[in-house]
């Protein structure tokens, strides 16, 4: 089972803090975010490392997508 | 030029003078306003001096963009010789006197000497008073803020210390508006010392910007833009508070004063409980993107929340419930207290009792003993004595390994990032021109969306980039960063903005070199106050290079020792500084301070 967490306003985009999905083979994470998912400022780590839009997401991997935040 | 008052004031506390004096066009465009003039002018006037003797002086400074109809520039810089770190200490404060400030026709206002009593200083346009403070001192900064505004309307802008300012404690603040504070390093100390309560400023004048009609134009369409953000509505609920959550998986949050990056309890006290308990919103004049989130504390009072202070008041002691690191907030407030350092310091000194360094049993999470420190470090007694003039200080006292865990950079404790597995964000603190804040280049979300653990020369050169816009060009315009990092309102819009209010265009790369030019006049600075000041002052804490995190998705990391040398190298080197970190004649001629370039050495 692949896990999808959403971070921020990223989480009120796509409706949910977390997405678990089956996947029978991979796919790309661009599939999986709605097509207005922004390119920029965000930050994608696939099992803690860093990816994009368009890595490759297998069933057993865990994905996070959070803005770039600046804290204060 | 247009869009200042051209004036400075100077108000000498010790005989009651006042004078007005006029602000050279070099100084405004070789400077542009708040950080650069205050360092302009500490640099001129203000040379080995006791940072809380009468030769210190304390500066409030605005830029072109300060107290302008633009998007969240209610802002103004306090700055002095820092009573906490010896060198240069500044902040800025959100707050009405930025705006009155800019209407009553000052750029800039100057303390000096000590006034022989208790006093605060009106200024009403041209009419400038010192006035007895005694009913104001000894209250705290909540209660002399109605004081003040009832005895001379709320309409008017209030700089103001709480008791933690008059005690002298080293990381007091300047306070407004009931929760807006500025200048870590100690600056409400330095007034403090002054005999200063408070000033209070009413303007009626308007300021003569070159276009003003275009201005009001520009300024709409950037507040349209704000509005208009994807993520704007999504920091409306939280604020900054986002950022708990953030850190906490990104193990950066601080926690047990430093020791990890993840708290077991952070769920508790996230930008969602936040929400659950909104009873309200503050923040500062222009903005329409106020930070300050209201909850009803552990005393059943209003606090003003935002990441740092919960951050530090919260996971860094151990604290998991979000109304009581509200109500630690609130007392912080107060007293006049910084937030950041008050946690560091509070961390210390739970972490010198787990490790038996001093006799009382202070226990992490301990809201009580929390309060009661609060209090005994806004008064400088009992156990928080240790603690009052900084962690650098209380960990040269008790030795026995404790400067390890002290939590600072130059003596100013750090802000409420956890860097073991962070080492640009650890470069950041360990080379801000003021000691470990994150105001000047908050690099740690750039550097993990691109390769937190690498230590690459692109690491560097990004983190100056950022210091160039942040430290420099923010902190001397003066407005708010938050706009743009937190949102993504556009960069452009600032040259664009200058050019309305002064009627001259400024290329980013002419304000980067502006940046610079300040960044390199405060290293300055630090040089001739601070003897022993060089390289050996620009590391973070050991504990980030000796001991890994144990919990959490960077469990077992550090930052690497030979590999940080190599970035600080890379930096010193990219910034035309000398392995030492001091600028050299070159670089300084370049920017045009030859005279500085000779005093230096």
């Amino acid at each position: 089972m692949a896990e999808i967490r959403f971070f921020g306003y990223l989480s009120e985009l796509v409706g949910t803090r977390i997405k678990e999905l089956r996947l029978e083979k991979p796919v790309t994470l661009r599939e999986l975010v709605p097509p207005t998912f922004p390119e920029t400022n965000i930050i994608i780590l696939i099992n803690q490392k860093v990816g994009d839009l368009d890595s490759e997401i297998t069933d057993r991997d865990s994905v996070v997508l959070m803005p770039v935040l600046s804290g204060g | 030029m247009n869009g200042y008052g051209d004036r400075l004031l100077r108000v000498d506390l010790s005989i009651g003078k006042i004078s007005k004096e006029t602000i050279s066009d070099s100084m405004k465009s070789d400077f542009l306003g708040g950080r650069g003039f205050a360092v302009k002018i500490l640099w001129d006037e203000v040379k080995n001096v006791d940072p809380l003797s009468d030769k210190n002086k304390l500066i409030f400074a605005v830029g072109p963009l300060s107290g302008q109809l633009l998007p969240s520039a209610g802002k103004m810089v306090v700055a002095s010789k820092s009573p906490l770190t010896g060198g240069y200490g500044d902040g800025n404060i959100g707050t009405m006197a930025s705006v009155h400030l800019k209407k009553a026709g000052y750029d800039a206002v100057v303390l000096e000497g000590k006034s022989p009593k208790p006093c605060y200083v009106l200024i009403e346009d041209e009419n400038i008073q010192i006035l007895d403070a005694s009913d104001l001192w000894g209250k705290n900064s909540f209660e002399a803020q109605d004081l003040l505004e009832k005895k001379h309307g709320k309409n008017s802008g209030v700089l103001l210390i709480g008791p933690g300012g008059e005690n002298l404690i080293r990381f007091a603040t300047v306070m407004s508006q009931k929760g807006r504070a500025g200048g870590r390093p100690g600056m409400g100390a330095v007034m403090g010392s002054k005999n200063v309560k408070a000033l209070v400023i009413k303007g009626t004048g308007n300021v003569s910007n070159f276009d003003d009609a275009r201005l009001r134009d520009l300024g709409k369409k950037g507040y349209d833009e704000i509005k208009g953000k994807e993520n704007y509505e999504f920091w409306m609920k939280q604020g900054t508070m986002q950022a708990f959550e953030w850190s906490n998986e990104n193990g950066c949050l601080p926690t047990y004063n430093f020791r990890e990056g993840v708290f077991e309890f952070s769920k508790e006290m996230d930008g969602y409980v936040v929400e659950k308990l909104h009873a309200g919103r503050k923040g500062c004049p222009m903005c329409n993107m106020q930070c300050g989130h209201i909850i009803k504390d552990a005393s059943d009072q209003q606090a003003e929340l935002d990441y740092e202070n919960i951050g530090m008041l919260g996971p860094n002691i151990g604290i998991r419930s979000l109304p009581q690191a509200g109500t630690l907030n609130r007392l912080a407030d107060e007293w006049g207290l910084d937030t950041i350092s008050l946690g560091s310091s509070i961390g210390f000194l739970m972490e010198a009792s787990e490790k038996g360094l001093i006799p009382e049993k202070v226990p992490w999470g301990d809201f009580e003993w929390a309060q009661k420190l609060i209090v005994e470090i806004g008064k400088g007694e009992g156990l928080g004595k240790l603690v009052s003039q900084g962690v650098k200080a209380a960990a040269e006292k008790i030795g026995k390994g404790s400067e390890k865990w002290a939590m600072h950079v130059k003596g100013l404790e750090a802000s409420a990032y956890n860097c073991h597995a962070c080492p640009g964000m650890a470069l950041a603190f360990g080379t801000c021109s003021i000691g470990a804040h994150h105001k000047d280049a908050w690099i740690i979300a750039w550097e993990i969306a691109t390769d937190r653990f690498s230590y690459d020369k692109r690491k560097v050169e990004k983190l100056i980039e950022f210091q160039r816009v942040r430290g420099g060009f923010f902190e001397s315009a003066t407005v708010c960063r938050l706009p743009w990092v937190e949102v993504s309102f556009g960069l452009h819009w600032y040259p664009v903005y200058l050019e309305a209010i002064t009627g001259e265009k400024r290329s980013w790369e002419d304000l980067y070199q502006m940046g610079d030019r300040v960044l390199n006049l405060i290293r300055a600075y630090w040089k001739r106050e601070v003897p022993s000041f060089g390289r050996k002052w620009d590391y973070p804490p050991d504990r980030w290079f000796e001991e890994p995190q144990s919990e959490g998705k960077v469990k077992g990391m550090k930052v690497d020792r030979e590999k940080y040398e190599q970035m600080l190298s890379w930096y010193y080197e990219l910034r035309g500084w000398d392995q030492n970190g001091i600028p050299t004649r070159e670089t300084l001629e370049n920017l045009g301070l030859k005279e500085v370039a000779r005093e230096i050495g």
